[in-house]
């Protein structure tokens, strides 16, 4: 038998030190980004290209969205890869500058300044990337057996790596002609590299594993996964070259049409693993986590029907543009965030509080370590507040966007809330 | 899945402390769950030897859960002195679990 011995001592998981901060910081930046959209809500009613929508984007996708991700990655990438991770330290030194980036960054494009807040705060954060990529990579090649979990999640940090060096290229661009257009026109192409190659490759890698993880389901289908991967990729390289050299609006389909039928079969994936769980009952944060692959579609489909309205029509369908950022930010990504954090931050606190006391008498269940009417409450803040908030950028009625923001600003707390509550909890045995 | 032993009654006795001891995440015991492969008694030595293996290699609770079945073996037999060894080979998977933890399971 392949045998641990000694295993009471075994310390292959990540350290909680590790990956804690980067929980807290996330839940701070999700609380940060609702109350500047609050305050922000007239300017929904404008061009989405604007310093305080910008501020906001970069809070969410980099505070908020990375963040959240990057922790939870340092925890599960070993068991994804089915190894440990190569470097505690370097995972330290990641979050340290990101933390001190993302503020500066975000600070830079609130005031519109892009002088040397966004140039600092852009190249802190691809030293945290680049600190995250050589942990990661060196972590996998230390992994014997080749794993389509892992290749999801490295291909999807070598795109973050490129979207903040695009990212950062655009920001000098401001102040030397870097590129042959302004920065604004680069904004698409930026964007899609980190929601599609970023977000969703690294969702899809882990939710993959993770899902039917969680469900217990004896489903396992490594090759639908393969063809994924190369869909997604193919996609975003085809959006990467027609943006360059072609701008023709109907070329995108190549690229959007790639990455919907990979989407739809993630949610196959999903369903398959649904159908084949062996334990029937599903907890409210796998529901949550479930409910956004479907989201995942929305966006997508609002996307084709801009290509199609800036194929016919020679204006620009800025309503639907800021809908659409708007439901990838707010509705996809921050719904499986949601979900997740309660399904991973409840067992490492637990077993940061636990792992010596397990066995000596009754200890608390991971779920009984938050509240559950808590979550129940932000859930339905947040699905809520993210529809009304969607009508007012529709309507551009600002009574419609304030109540929206307002409902997503008190899901903000609710569940700051929550995971105070869970990092402040105290052993009762 | 019943555990490879060299004494009935004394697996037995371990097993039913063993029932206490939960996989925190599916919320059943580690017994029913079928991660216990092997107790076996050494009476000249005092030693007690387990196998056992968890529902994912790496898992992050691991070491809680090995933690847990160690103290739940060494209470039950405190003139013992209990190794634990983690096992990765058979992997576990869902036929390891017991018809009782299949039932826990399949309640809505």
């Amino acid at each position: 038998m392949f045998s641990i011995p000694g295993s009471p001592g075994l310390t292959r998981t990540t350290s909680d030190k590790a990956v804690i901060p980067f929980y807290a910081y996330a839940a701070l930046a999700f609380l940060a980004a609702t109350l500047l959209l609050f305050f922000s809500a007239t300017d929904f009613t404008t061009h989405y290209f604007h310093p305080h929508l910008l501020a906001i984007t970069h809070i969410m996708v980099l505070g908020w969205g990375t963040m959240i991700v990057l922790g939870a990655s340092h925890q599960l990438v070993p068991v994804l890869i089915e190894s440990t991770l190569f470097s505690e330290p370097l995972a330290s030194a990641s979050f340290v500058f990101a933390a001190a980036g993302i503020p500066l960054l975000s600070y830079g494009f609130y005031v519109f300044n892009m002088g040397w807040p966004a140039r600092w705060g852009g190249a802190l954060m691809i030293m945290a990337i680049l600190a995250y990529c050589i942990n990661l990579g060196m972590s996998i090649i230390k992994s014997k057996e080749e794993n389509v979990h892992a290749i999801f999640v490295f291909t999807a940090t070598v795109w973050l790596l490129c979207t903040a060096s695009v990212g950062l290229v655009l920001v000098y661009n401001f102040s030397y002609p870097l590129l042959s257009g302004n920065s604004a026109d680069y904004l698409s192409l930026h964007a899609h590299m980190g929601i599609v190659g970023w977000f969703l490759l690294m969702i899809i890698g882990t939710g993959s594993r993770l899902i039917p993880m969680f469900l217990l389901s004896k489903y396992n289908n490594p090759r639908l996964l393969w063809w994924i991967f190369g869909l997604i990729n193919g996609g975003l390289f085809a959006f990467v070259l027609v943006y360059l050299y072609s701008q023709n609006p109907w070329r995108w389909t190549l690229a959007v049409l790639p990455v919907i039928a990979a989407i739809s079969l993630f949610g196959k994936y999903c369903f398959s693993s649904y159908q084949q769980r062996i334990r029937k009952k599903v907890d409210e944060q796998m529901k949550i986590s479930l409910l956004s692959v479907m989201v995942m579609l929305l966006p997508l489909l609002l996307l084709a029907g801009i290509m199609v309205v800036l194929a016919i029509t020679p204006g620009e369908p800025v309503r639907l543009i800021t809908t659409y950022g708007f439901l990838v930010i707010f509705g996809w990504i921050t719904s499986i965030i949601l979900g997740m954090t309660f399904k991973t931050l409840p067992f490492i606190v637990w077993n940061k509080v636990y792992h010596q006391k397990a066995g000596q008498g009754k200890v608390p269940n991971p779920k009984e370590l938050f509240s559950a009417g808590i979550f129940n409450w932000m859930s339905m803040l947040y699905l809520i507040g993210c529809l009304v908030f969607t009508l007012g950028i529709l309507t551009r009625y600002l009574a419609v966007l304030q109540t929206g923001a307002l409902m997503l600003l008190f899901a903000a707390v609710l569940y700051n809330w929550n995971v105070l509550k869970l990092l402040t909890h105290k052993p009762v045995v | 899945m019943n555990p490879i032993t060299n004494n009935n009654l004394k697996c037995n006795k371990a097993l039913e402390a063993l029932v206490n001891v939960m996989d925190p995440e599916i919320g059943l015991n580690v017994v029913d769950l079928g991660l216990i492969y092997q107790l076996d008694f050494d009476d000249s030595d005092l030693k007690l030897f387990c196998s056992m293996t968890l529902t994912t290699q790496f898992c992050p609770m691991g070491e809680s859960i090995t933690n847990a079945v160690k103290e739940a073996l060494q209470h039950a037999f405190p003139e013992y002195n209990v190794e634990i060894t983690l096992v990765f080979a058979p992997a576990w998977n869902h036929e390891m679990i017991s018809p009782k933890g299949m039932t826990f399971l399949n309640e809505e």
